[in-house]
């Protein structure tokens, strides 16, 4: 059994001491359970993006040869949370003639949904906030509804570059949610289930990664995750150079952190289904496997890594003109992603055949 | 070609329809151009392999207040002569017409709109004669010798 | 309810599938438009169906002001015009002047202003190359292309005293000698500064994107090229041999070996491809004057009050960093001249925006007004 499985076993067994001594039944202290779990990753998962936001600025100084935030905090690792102090203190503008309700609910739909996603993240052998069966699933249906509130933001604004890239941003994350699905659906076909828990598990038994054999696949899912989370090379819709800041164009203060918040949890769970899926979650490295660290450590690491390359893709490329990158999408990536499935699954008939 | 083969040339092609050419002790061919000749001759510079002024270097305009005229410039450039020639047109002051070079050189099209705006010299065919720095409901031509603003002093010159 | 509705649409007209024009107002104030530059765009769609440029924004009268200031006084002026490459500026004017008041120069202020000019072209390149870059959504290159800038500033800081707005090439000279240390600096810088370029070519010629983004876009025939009054880098991208310091030499052009820059695809990388190899061949240049430069005076010997004289008027043309700029005077007998007028490379570059990205997408509209190098005060002036 896994250290932070104990950790959390004991933490349970806790709070059932607690429940009992207050007289609680069912289903209250699930209630106050699953309060007290969506508390503690939304308080993580923040402060995991403000580090994210924060390695951002770094790298690209790098890339840059600048220095990049050093003032605030050691390295300036304290520089996010005064820009989020100052962000939530901010004076709201809002255009006097938005579509009022849309306008306020846009910022929230964009990033619950994404917020969503983070439940069904195996972080540790057995170790997921909310296992589903269905995980690989949910997370492409939950994290789409994105599209919704960003679409809702770039119409409610009642400003034509807020208009323009909410649509740039409709048509570009339903093209590319096609081959994310399509350059998952290999290792589903493998392992036979889409709970991510156990194909982690999968390939802690078969003994290697699938970035592997479905190298092609994960290539493809991480082009066509940069793109879900609107990153540069695929930024079109808040082009700053065109559409000056795209959909959120009109929003300021706490709303705009809000998107801005989104935008990075989509990519750490981009990153982290990338991990699960292909990399091989919480696995150790198999010449590491001595060390006396928790899985949930190689999965951070793993997941960092990712990040990394999807900055340093952000800090080198120029940006996709808008019918390039749908040209993109479906002309190569989508072509790609079949014939993925359709090799896997000669490979599989090969395979049973022989045993 | 240097300016004196350019100036006998010219003088063998439109001696009638100028009314001076001459060299300036700037090295420059001048061109004064009757009203009536003025687009012939721009035309078949412009054409006439010999000539080739290809490129409007410059379009401008000069207010001679005393002499109640403004003269609208032309710099002319030939890539391939490799010689410089300014062609000069003559209006006057109170009713500034002249026709445009835009259909030979398409360059000239804003040239002629900022002259229009700052100096309200009307080429007559032009096909998008509208204010170009100036804001559009702006009365004055700022860059004649009598203009006067109540932000602008005109000193004495 | 329904049946009233759907009564009053006719089915065979096609109002159903109608389409509006959608205007979009880019600028004055927008982080694209280098300055303060209006865009008025029709859109059908993604589609760019007509760009109106509307200017003025920057509209300062300097050609006004110069009417009323003295020729030197007029210097400072200059600077303003094109305040990304001033030196250029600064020595447009001053040759039209010397050339009104027919003054000679002495051969050591000739070599400085041609070291001068070069630099300022290096370090005006380097601002568009940024610039471009960003357009096309890079920001990484704006910084690299910054750091090698602030060198050739240093440099100038170091003469001049000044990192924007020089006022250094004055009428019949320069204002300042160079410091003793100045030569080895420049070598230094150059020897620097020659391996850089590399660097941002291979960041962005052949990066996929890149040529994704401007292979084939912005694209204009020579004869139109010419014919529209673009100049410079620009026009050279279309494969037009008009470089003014092969075709009009100006200072010491005619004894300095160097190749005129020519790229045949007349699109934006063509474009991109002319300015980065001029960066290569500024350094030559620069580095041969810095051979052939040898002690003397710096400045001309001038009278006291300079006249124009009266009815005489000089045009003189210069190769600037952004393509031709010429310089009209006309004197009237005065310390003042009687017409200033300034031809800009921008101003005629800028009127073609809209024949080269009609049928393009918006995004291409960065794409070509980032590959023209315009800038806004040389523009509106």
């Amino acid at each position: 059994m896994s250290g932070s499985l104990k950790l959390l076993k004991l933490i349970n067994v806790i709070l059932e001491h607690v429940y009992k001594f207050l007289g609680l039944t069912n289903p209250i202290p699930e209630v106050i359970n699953a309060f007290i779990t969506a508390a503690i990753s939304f308080a993580v998962i923040s402060v995991f993006v403000m580090f994210l936001v924060w390695m951002e600025r770094k790298v690209s100084a790098h890339m840059q040869s600048r220095i990049g935030p050093n003032r605030v905090g050691p390295f300036g690792l304290l520089q996010t949370l005064a820009d989020a102090i100052k962000l939530t203190t901010k004076e709201n503008m809002e255009p006097q003639k938005r579509d009022k309700i849309p306008y306020f609910i846009a910022p929230i739909i964009a990033f619950v949904a994404t917020f969503m996603g983070v439940v069904v993240i195996p972080l540790d052998k057995g170790v997921t906030i909310q296992n589903l069966n269905i995980g690989v699933l949910y997370i492409i249906a939950i994290t789409s509804f994105t599209v919704i509130g960003i679409l809702t933001a770039g119409w409610s604004s009642n400003n034509k570059f807020s208009l323009i890239g909410g649509f740039r941003s409709a048509a570009q994350i339903i093209s590319y949610e096609i081959p994310l699905v399509l350059s998952l659906v290999p290792v589903i076909m493998i392992t036979g289930t889409l709970d991510l828990q156990k194909i982690v598990e999968y390939q802690a038994h078969a003994g290697y990664w699938f970035v592997g054999p479905q190298i092609i696949g994960f290539l493809v899912f991480l082009t066509a995750s940069t793109a879900e989370s609107n990153r540069a090379p695929f930024d079109i819709p808040e082009a700053e150079s065109e559409l000056t800041g795209g959909f959120h164009t009109e929003y300021s203060g706490i709303k705009f952190a809000m998107f801005f918040l989104g935008e990075y949890i989509s990519i750490i769970i981009g990153s982290s289904v990338a991990v699960s899926v292909f990399l091989g979650g919480w696995i150790a490295p198999a010449f590491m496997n001595f060390l006396p660290v928790p899985g949930f450590f190689w999965f951070v690491i793993k997941v960092l890594l990712v990040i990394y390359l999807i900055m340093a893709f952000r800090w080198t490329f120029p940006r996709l003109r808008v019918d390039q990158l749908m040209d993109f999408g479906w002309k190569i990536l989508i072509p790609i992603a079949i014939l993925n499935i359709f090799l896997t699954g000669l490979w599989i008939l090969w395979f049973s055949k022989g045993v | 070609m240097n300016c004196e083969d350019l100036k006998n040339k010219l003088e063998m092609d439109f001696k009638e329809q100028v009314h001076s050419l001459n060299i300036t002790p700037q090295k420059e061919v001048i061109l004064t151009a009757r009203d009536e000749n003025y687009l012939d001759i721009c035309q078949s510079l412009f054409s006439k392999p010999e000539y080739d002024f290809k490129h409007l270097s410059c379009l401008t305009a000069v207010d001679y207040i005393k002499e109640n005229k403004i003269t609208v410039v032309c710099h002319l450039w030939s890539y391939s002569q490799k010689c410089q020639l300014t062609v000069k047109l003559e209006t006057n002051r109170e009713q500034p017409r002249v026709p445009t070079v835009e259909k030979i050189w398409k360059s000239a099209n804003w040239f002629e709109r900022e002259v229009f705006d700052l100096y309200g010299v009307i080429f007559e065919g032009h096909s998008d004669l509208r204010r170009i720095m100036m804001p559009d409901d702006y009365k004055k031509f700022p860059l004649r010798k009598d203009f006067a603003d109540d932000g602008f002093i005109v000193k004495p010159n | 309810m329904t049946d009233l509705l759907l009564s009053q649409i006719d089915i065979n007209s096609n109002s159903l599938t109608e389409t509006d024009e959608y205007i979009v107002n880019l600028g004055p104030q927008h982080p694209a438009t280098h300055g303060v530059l209006r865009l008025v765009v029709k859109l059908d769609g993604e589609v760019v169906k007509e760009t109106m440029p509307v200017l003025g924004y920057l509209h300062r009268s300097i050609e006004k002001i110069c009417e009323n200031r003295t020729y030197p006084q007029c210097i400072t002026y200059t600077d303003r015009v094109d305040y990304a490459s001033a030196m250029s500026a600064n020595l447009a004017y001053a040759m039209a002047a010397e050339k009104l008041l027919n003054i000679e120069i002495p051969p050591r202020a000739q070599w400085l202003r041609m070291i001068f000019v070069e630099l300022q072209r290096i370090a005006s390149h380097l601002l568009w190359l940024g610039a471009f870059a960003g357009d096309l959504g890079a920001f990484t290159p704006f910084l690299y292309g910054l750091r090698e800038r602030e060198r050739v500033l240093d440099l100038f800081e170091m003469t001049c005293g000044q990192r924007l707005t020089y006022n250094y090439i004055r009428i019949g000279g320069v204002m300042i000698d160079v410091l003793p240390e100045f030569v080895e600096k420049c070598r230094l810088f150059l020897d620097y500064f020659f391996k850089k370029v590399d660097e941002y070519e291979e960041l962005l010629t052949y990066n996929p994107i890149f040529l994704e983004r401007t292979k084939g876009v912005g694209f204009i025939t020579p004869e139109e090229a010419i014919n529209w009054g673009l100049a410079g880098p620009s026009l050279r991208g279309s494969g037009v041999s008009c470089d003014i310091r092969k075709q009009q030499p100006y200072l010491f052009y005619d004894q300095i070996d160097f190749k005129e820059e020519i790229s045949y695809g007349g699109d934006c990388w063509s474009r991109y491809k002319v300015r980065m190899n001029e960066m290569r061949q500024c350094v030559s240049i620069i580095r041969q004057c810095l051979d052939h430069m040898g002690p003397g005076a710096v400045e001309a010997k001038l009278p006291p009050v300079l006249k124009g004289p009266n009815g005489q008027e000089a045009y003189s043309r210069i190769e600037s960093s952004r393509g031709e700029m010429g310089v009209y005077l006309v004197g009237n007998g005065t310390p003042k001249p009687w017409k200033c007028k300034f031809r800009c490379a921008s101003f005629n570059n800028l009127s073609v925006i809209d024949k080269l990205t009609r049928g393009w997408k918006v995004a291409d509209i960065m794409a070509v007004l980032g590959s023209l190098d315009i800038i806004i005060p040389e523009v509106d002036r």
